[in-house]
């Protein structure tokens, strides 16, 4: 019975951290006195100096005002995000997907309640669609940055040297892998060392496959059964595509980015992408120039199940922490950092990330397979959000490693399937 | 002739209050390594416990709430099948390095020491030791590039010794990626270990090799007879930092492969990771901590024990 004092030892100890939820004020006045900390995703050093000018040019407009920036990547500002939870020091100002993730952190009142902001006028400037992704229980917690989808970009010069037309269908797509293979070209280069690249395959091709209604609610972990035929039939259609156009198993000891160079040094035909790496995978200075550079949506395949004209991806934006001394500062630095100038810059090489401001974005500096992405975005029937950020993290990871291992030839489509469902069932 | 009269009590008689004097001061002579009880006790012994405490909670890193669990979470340890093939791997990890950095950097060692001209023995060493100087994240980028599929150093060497059908996905085969990341990490431990055996060496009294030599002793009877037992203590520390490293091991298994492909590289410091940072199971997390702890402390014991029992004196 030693355990009886020990756990009542444990329930004293256990007071919530969390600070209480926090509405932001739109006519809350702004002191531009003291410091504010903001936690990015653009640590690369491609888009490192976005934010760099952006706190550069505000500080200068503020004097009284510090910017100290965290520059985080895809991979670490996750990590980084839950040790800054962990200890309660959440910067004034951080990143954050939509889905799970943003979900996680509005639940943990980590995030300042932005609603009223946004249905303000200034709200307005930002693209709607965008902002809704950022609601959770009515109430919006999130300013959109940028927009992201996933798209397949190809290299003009290689389809017209074999022959091939952009596909219309997965079947057309095979085809064509099938053509390039016969001229000694990788049709696609695939890295999948991160298991995530392998994944956002599958999110695409699962819209294609499966019914919104039924990917919805398997995304929820409440309600998620993941028992659709529709998931097996993905998993297989991305066996024969990654027989019939890619290096094979080979891809999980790639990295992405080496993949990725691929396509820009003109040695493979196509690279799975978002529409933020636009910029990076053709430019002045790779072998494959902007003006060479195509993109498409993932074909469907001709008999879809689900919804054929969906598309992968989702806003990315910032939050405000309910633990920041200076809400309304926080608030300004974001109004300012979507402003149509910034947005525009935002929009433009090198950075290349489609603003989710509305006339944040000048076609005439922009990458032309840029301005056509944005308008795929804006003609998809449905956006799926990333599956490695929508699920629950055990159903994430058990996606992320059977995907892996489907692509490495050491599962079967029914026991990946075997495996998320026993996730989904854990995370109830 | 005077009569001595010896009381028998006075040598356990004592002043009044010199006991409690005598109490005072050892403890006075105690505030000298106060700091360090305080140091060490804050940042090493207080987390142990601390973590301790946290395996026995279901924390969320979100909300930040707690609730007990009780043993749960150990009881989860055992059904867990990562736990049993991350253990696997540690325990591979181990064995090799104690093959390599223990018994290979004791022979190159004793090889190095064993050259004639000063200048060749410095040399040596250094050449050994570089790798130990690069950081693990270069040397995981350094490595990525020898294992990558096709392009790679490893595939371009073996094509070139007409071995091509051994050509693998290093680092995206379950079957070689926790291989071939041990692989590298011998690389770059290697020399560092070879280097803390070159000093035990130079210790040991040159009239014992002198004698040896004059008793008709070759080289490796030498090395037998009394390079291994004069460096005994340096092999049994050797082992033991091996070996708790081994199951320490975190920096080389995230660079090369995060522990995939699905979980085949997991060591239980990345399992630790993913389970706390990404599944946000913070207590499960802590219940992997206390796991590695007693490992280690198991393994450091036993070694620790086994030398008492072997020490040349």
């Amino acid at each position: 019975m030693r355990l009886i004092p020990l756990a009542a030892l444990l329930a004293v100890l256990s007071t919530p951290l969390a600070a209480e939820t926090l509405v932001a004020d739109p006519a809350a006045p702004v002191t531009h006195e003291g410091n504010l900390r903001v936690m990015t995703k653009f640590g690369s050093e491609r888009l490192r100096p976005y934010f760099e000018t952006l706190a550069a040019a505000y500080m200068a407009a503020h004097p009284g005002v510090t910017i100290e920036l965290i520059q985080e990547d895809d991979d670490s500002v996750k990590a980084k995000t839950k040790t800054l939870l962990a200890s309660n020091a959440m910067p004034d100002v951080f990143f954050s997907w939509t889905g799970t993730w943003g979900g996680n952190l509005v639940r943990g009142q980590r995030a300042v309640d932005l609603t009223e902001v946004l249905d303000s006028d200034w709200g307005k400037t930002l693209a709607p669609s965008a902002v809704d992704a950022f609601a959770y229980g009515g109430k919006k917690y999130g300013v959109p940055l940028y927009l992201d989808a996933k798209f397949m970009g190809y290299s003009k010069p290689i389809f017209a040297e074999a022959g091939i037309e952009v596909p219309e269908t997965f079947e057309d797509l095979l085809a064509a892998c099938d053509t390039l293979k016969a001229k000694g070209i990788t049709p696609i280069a695939v890295g999948n060392k991160s298991p995530w690249v392998g994944l956002h395959y599958v999110g695409q091709m699962l819209a294609h496959d499966v019914p919104r209604a039924v990917l919805e609610a398997d995304f929820d972990p409440a309600t998620a059964t993941y028992t659709d035929p529709g998931y097996v039939t993905t998993l297989n259609r991305l066996s024969e595509l990654a027989a019939r156009c890619t290096v094979g198993p080979e891809m999980n000891g790639i990295a992405y980015q080496s993949a990725l160079q691929m396509l820009s040094d003109g040695k493979a035909a196509m690279y799975y992408q978002e529409i933020i790496e636009f910029d990076n995978s053709a430019s002045a200075s790779t072998v494959l120039k902007p003006e060479e550079f195509g993109h498409f949506i993932l074909p469907a395949p001709k008999e879809a199940k689900g919804d054929p004209m969906a598309l992968e991806g989702a806003p990315e934006g910032y939050m405000i922490s309910t633990a920041s001394e200076n809400v309304p500062l926080a608030l300004d630095f974001l109004k300012f950092a979507t402003t149509p100038e910034n947005g525009k810059l935002l929009s433009a090489p090198p950075y290349g990330q489609p603003s989710a401001v509305v006339g944040g974005a000048d076609p005439a500096t922009m990458n032309p397979s840029v301005v056509g992405g944005l308008q795929d975005i804006a003609e998809a029937s449905y956006l799926i959000q990333w599956l490695d950020t929508v699920n629950h993290p055990k159903v994430a990871t058990a996606w992320l490693n059977g995907s892996q291992a489907l692509l490495g030839g050491t599962m079967t489509a029914e026991e990946v399937m075997e495996g998320v469902r026993a996730a989904a069932e854990d995370a109830k | 002739m005077t009569d001595i009269h010896q009381d028998p009590g006075a040598a356990t008689r004592q002043e009044p209050g010199a006991t409690s004097r005598r109490v005072i001061q050892e403890f006075w002579r105690l505030r000298w390594v106060a700091v360090a009880v305080a140091l060490v006790g804050s940042f090493v012994y207080w987390p142990i416990i601390d973590n301790f405490r946290v395996s026995l909670t279901h924390q969320d890193i979100f909300t930040g709430e707690t609730s007990p669990a009780g043993l749960e979470n150990y009881r989860r340890l055992t059904e867990d099948p990562v736990i049993g093939l991350a253990l696997w791997n540690n325990l591979a990890y181990a064995v090799i390095s104690v093959l390599f950095q223990v018994f290979g950097a004791f022979l190159l060692a004793a090889i190095i020491e064993g050259l004639g001209s000063p200048r060749a023995r410095a040399f040596w060493r250094a050449v050994y030791f570089i790798p130990s100087a690069i950081s693990t994240t270069v040397t995981g980028l350094l490595f990525y590039f020898i294992y990558q599929p096709g392009m790679g150093l490893m595939d371009g060497v073996l094509q070139g010794l007409g071995l091509g059908a051994w050509s693998r996905v290093w680092l995206g085969d379950p079957d070689t990626a926790i291989y071939a990341i041990i692989a590298m990490s011998q690389w770059q431990g290697f020399g560092y270990a070879a280097l803390l055996f070159s000093v035990a060496i130079q210790k040991i009294p040159a009239e014992l090799y002198d004698a040896a030599r004059m008793d008709g002793a070759g080289a490796l009877r030498q090395i037998w007879s009394i390079t291994l037992p004069m460096t005994r203590e340096m092999t049994g520390l050797m082992v033991i930092i091996t070996v708790t490293g081994a199951f320490q091991v975190f920096n080389e298994v995230m660079v090369m492969t995060g522990g995939g492909p699905n979980n085949a590289s997991q060591v239980l410091g990345t399992w630790l990771y993913e389970q706390g940072f990404n599944q946000n199971d913070m207590g499960y997390a802590a219940a992997i901590g206390s796991l590695i702890f007693a490992v280690t402390m198991a393994c450091g014991l036993a070694q620790l024990w086994l030398n008492a029992r072997r020490r040349v004196t």
